[in-house]
């Protein structure tokens, strides 16, 4: 019961997160570049409820993006998918106590959802790959969302636990050895 | 420890899995994806039309309590400046008149056609960095379909991708993806203009024919080759012309005549 309402909850979330990227986060932008807001969500997603979460979630968020923005349906939905997944891969073997691994992991799933779409999408539709242009992009990116969790950092852990305790109440000695 | 490792490979293959079908469902055409995308996009399009509605009238608010002074003075010119523009247009009428006459006797009628067009708003752009999508608020109710292009004040904007009921995906040609086909107005050497992630308010015209002569400032059109955007469209002014070593790989940034970062409303060509 509980477990289906945090489901339920964790969709709404989304589109609150989807909602305040579009209208509020793509006009407060450094140099051009918006932050990812999405990307850290499903990211928490996986770090804090299970792997069946992250995944699936990451999927069905992923699809909605494709469907409502993107010029080939799926490779969001991919990407979204890995990040889910790495969510609950760093979740087996890192702390989340820590700010620093928090905003280790927050780059990395940024550095590797944004490649990763970059690559499938020109391999789909067939466009030449700035590598150059691109970086800076990403870069600017990354430094935004890691702006945002270290700000976001309180109010993700608590609400993060708050899951967390309902997924995972077997294995909580795991976390600490 | 033995369930653990099961549930551990169960996990891999459900992920293999989807991985497989969204391989497969990247592939489908988006067309036949449309009672999907329907679905997300009624749920999505008509929450973020209430924040755009939002938006313009707290826009439209701050501006009616601006200095009321400048409005007055402003007024009194703008009658002055639409007193001037009447008698202008009466002349060019009559000038309009006489260049269809003319035009008919040159047999160009067909080339300057009048496109049949329907207005729209942009309720939603892309969130990504690197790629520009928009969201117009028409759809297949009103008449548009696939590939019909999509025009603004100044200049082209881009082609729809998709459409729903209710609204229509526009990729604009400054997407990194997108290709136009395109004409230099002087000397009519065709290029291929791309977009580029460098800069967003920059086309790349590649392909330049070796001999060809590029000027400053020259206007660049739609070729009408590729069958998606009409002939003698607007994209922009050549900006810069930038040459390598080698004269094959020369190439051309283009001003887009249309500034795309506050692009509103948009046209989109009915008419076949």
């Amino acid at each position: 019961m509980r477990k289906t309402a945090i489901a339920i909850c964790l969709i709404l979330i989304f589109f609150v997160v989807f909602f305040l990227q579009v209208n509020i986060f793509s006009s407060f932008t450094i140099a051009g570049i918006s932050p990812n807001l999405i990307v850290i969500y499903v990211l928490c997603i996986g770090l804090f409820a299970n792997q069946f979460f992250g995944i699936s979630l990451g999927v069905l968020f992923g699809l909605i993006l494709d469907f409502v923005y993107g010029k080939v349906i799926g490779t969001s939905a991919v990407m979204l998918c890995v990040i889910g997944y790495l969510g609950s891969y760093f979740d087996k073997n890192f702390s989340k106590e820590n700010k620093l691994t928090i905003i280790m992991m927050v780059a990395g799933a940024t550095i590797i959802y944004e490649f990763g779409l970059y690559f499938l999408n020109s391999l789909i539709l067939e466009f030449d790959r700035e590598y150059f242009a691109f970086l800076k992009i990403v870069l600017l990116e990354t430094l935004y969302n890691i702006l945002l969790s270290i700000i976001f950092y309180p109010l993700i852990q608590k609400t993060g636990y708050l899951v967390d305790r309902t997924y995972k109440k077997n294995n909580i000695l795991t976390r600490y050895f | 420890m033995n369930r653990n490792r099961q549930t551990e490979i169960l996990g891999g293959i459900v992920t293999i899995i989807i991985l497989v079908l969204l391989i497969f469902l990247s592939n489908v055409e988006t067309n036949k994806l449309s009672f999907f995308e329907s679905a997300v996009s009624s749920v999505v399009n008509p929450v973020q039309k209430v924040f755009v509605d939002l938006k313009n009238k707290i826009q439209g608010n701050s501006v009616y309590f601006e200095n009321i002074d400048t409005v007055i003075a402003e007024n009194e010119e703008l009658k002055k400046r639409n007193s001037e523009l009447e008698t202008l247009v009466r002349e060019l009428e009559l000038i309009k008149a006489e260049n269809t006459q003319l035009q008919q006797y040159m047999h160009l009628s067909d080339k300057y056609t009048n496109y049949n067009t329907v207005p729209a708003y942009v309720i939603n752009k892309d969130v990504s960095n690197y790629s520009s999508t928009l969201v117009l608020n028409v759809g297949s109710d009103d008449g548009i379909k696939e590939k019909m292009t999509v025009i603004a004040d100044k200049g082209l904007v881009g082609h729809v991708i998709s459409v729903t009921a209710k609204t229509c995906k526009v990729q604009v040609i400054i997407d990194s993806a997108s290709t136009v086909s395109s004409t230099i107005s002087t000397t009519q050497e065709s290029v291929i203009c791309k977009g580029t992630l460098e800069n967003d308010q920059i086309l790349r015209a590649s392909y330049i024919p070796t001999g060809a002569e590029l000027i400053q400032g020259d206007n660049v059109y739609t070729s009408g080759v590729g069958g998606i955007y009409p002939k003698g469209i607007i994209i922009g002014t050549i900006k810069e012309i930038i040459t390598t070593s080698n004269i094959t790989d020369r190439y051309a940034t283009v001003e887009p005549a249309v500034d795309f970062s506050k692009l509103d409303t948009v046209l989109i060509i009915v008419d076949e």
